[in-house]
């Protein structure tokens, strides 16, 4: 009963909420959010953790993945790499590398 | 060449016992994350007024990356009751003395002064969706744009478990807390002559950690084989089979003497005489570690926001905006989604939401190709420990996450390399979520 009050309130609410306007925002860099992955284990931005990664060059980046991809038998982060389709490593390894 | 991910690993494995080379890795971790200075953007041009309610992996990681990734005209506040977050993950290490509770502790001190997070310490009691605000205990009001619910999960009172002493009796301490504390002086106080009998117990998924009840009952097993030997555990499973790491758990099982039953669940608890009820007959204990089946946090349930079975809110895994409830997003354990209910991926959906916002407040489309991923180590004794990863990616067609299958995997074998590699991951996820 709760529920449906609320449900029917949302649906008023939807049907005067303004639209989000265009405005001049900076775009999102692509790779971000796909790296942002990485930070869980590598520090925020790729700062630390594990290893740092932020600021190693593109190619070391995208080779160092797509050699763990072939690695076996796989240690984790081996298996996490084959997580990642081939344009997904070259968006996270052109993002890390202009970390600093 | 040496490749300097590998010297890494060497000079992390050269010989140093475990309470040395676990403190030097803490230590190392720290000045890591003492290096890492966050700047907060000031030319994004995204305006937005966020309150996030919950402070724990979810909640802290989104209100966070609200403010790194959108700078300082998004406001971000973050409500939570407790003045720290205790660390579910590693607090299964408690159980066995090599970490005290103090030691898992993390406050908001960092997302308030880095961040420019506002810290409030409330209860929320009521949320109004139509005019976008909560309302916390004392009275106060935050008005919001968009709101970030993480209240991670409750718990089922399951027959017999109503009253506050048989709660003490029989605990859970499936939220990392006192009753964790209590939990490992039942243990220590285990009769030295080995008659004793531990028994835990697994709800049904979908629950909170799928690997954390079997790692649970490694960790005492292992800890009463060295020092209340004798002892038995049991592990009474609603599940069919075990549904995380089964090669890792079926070799620590071995290993340790663990009986296992399956497809038991428990219908009632009769904690005066400290016996189980089960759909398989009656199972007494010197200590009875019951982890109740889950629901979604309070503050889901208590305002209409859960599905119609009661327990969790569906929501788009683009943006984690509440099917039914526009401008709520429901995240981590709270969330009813394809992927597991833990803190690693909570860290990672609460950035997949906060990048997804951000876009909203400036107009943009959705990220249409989102990718998580859950990982994870289990100690399986004291020194050793397996691993567990997946990764997620967006499907399209099913408006899921779907793992990918070949990234799916568990360890070989568990090591000691793993285990000291699961301190540097833990360090390194709870910096990423709370500095």
């Amino acid at each position: 009963m709760k529920q449906g009050k609320i449900m029917r309130a949302l649906v008023l609410a939807l049907a005067v909420s303004p639209a989000f306007a265009q405005t001049t925002t900076t775009a999102p860099p692509s790779g971000r959010l796909l790296a942002s992955n990485c930070f869980q284990c590598h520090g925020t931005n790729g700062s630390g953790g594990l290893e740092r990664l932020a600021g190693e060059s593109v190619s070391e980046i995208y080779n160092e993945l797509k050699e763990m991809q072939r690695k076996s038998p796989p240690k984790m982060m081996d298996m996490h790499a084959r997580g990642y389709t081939d344009a997904q490593i070259r968006l996270i390894a052109d993002y890390l590398s202009k970390q600093r | 060449m040496v490749k300097r991910r590998d010297f890494i690993k060497w000079a992390g494995a050269s010989g140093i016992g475990f309470a040395a080379g676990a403190f030097d890795m803490l230590a190392m971790a720290e000045e890591t994350s003492a290096a890492f200075v966050p700047v907060i953007p000031t030319n994004t041009g995204i305006k937005g007024n966020v309150v996030v309610i919950g402070g724990g992996m979810a909640g802290a990681t989104a209100a966070k990356y609200l403010r790194y990734w959108g700078g300082t005209g998004v406001t971000v506040t973050l409500i939570e009751r407790d003045a720290t977050y205790a660390s579910n993950i590693m607090s299964n290490l408690v159980l066995n003395g090599s970490r005290t509770m103090s030691s898992l502790q993390y406050g908001y001190g960092k997302l308030a002064s880095s961040y420019g997070v506002k810290i409030v310490k409330g209860d929320v009691v009521a949320i109004d969706p139509v005019g976008r605000s909560v309302t916390l205990g004392s009275g106060t009001r935050y008005a919001y744009d968009r709101l970030v619910i993480a209240p991670g999960v409750d718990f089922d009172v399951l027959p017999g478990l109503e009253t506050a002493t048989a709660q003490a009796k029989v605990p859970h301490a499936w939220k990392a807390g006192p009753q964790t504390t209590t939990l490992r002086n039942m243990i220590t106080a285990m009769p030295t002559n080995g008659s004793g009998v531990f028994v835990m117990t697994i709800p049904a998924k979908p629950y909170r950690c799928p690997p954390g009840p079997y790692e649970r009952a490694c960790v005492v097993a292992d800890w009463l084989k060295r020092n209340r030997p004798g002892s038995k555990v049991i592990v009474l499973d609603a599940n069919p089979e075990i549904i995380a790491e089964k090669h890792s758990f079926e070799e620590g099982f071995a290993l340790h003497g663990i009986e296992y039953r399956p497809n038991t669940t428990v219908l009632s608890v009769d904690a005066s005489t400290m016996t189980l009820d089960t759909n398989n007959g009656k199972v007494p204990g010197a200590v009875l570690n019951v982890i109740p089946p889950h629901r979604a946090g309070k503050v889901i349930t208590a305002n209409g926001l859960a599905d119609a079975d009661g327990k969790w809110t569906s929501v788009d895994v683009l943006s984690y905006e509440a099917k039914l409830a526009p401008g709520i997003h429901v995240i981590g354990d709270a969330s009813a989604t394809t992927q597991p209910k833990a803190g690693h991926i909570a860290n990672q959906e609460a950035k997949v939401c906060a990048d997804a916002i951000l876009r909203m407040f400036s107009g943009r489309a959705l990220d249409q190709a989102p990718v998580t991923n859950s990982a994870c180590y289990s100690p399986i004794t004291f020194e050793t420990a397996s691993w567990l990863t997946v990764t997620f990616a967006y499907d399209p067609v099913s408006k899921t996450m779907l793992p990918v299958p070949a990234s799916a995997g568990e360890a070989s074998a568990r090591s000691k390399d793993n285990f000291e590699e699961m301190n540097k991951w833990f360090t390194a996820l709870m910096g990423d979520t709370f500095a």
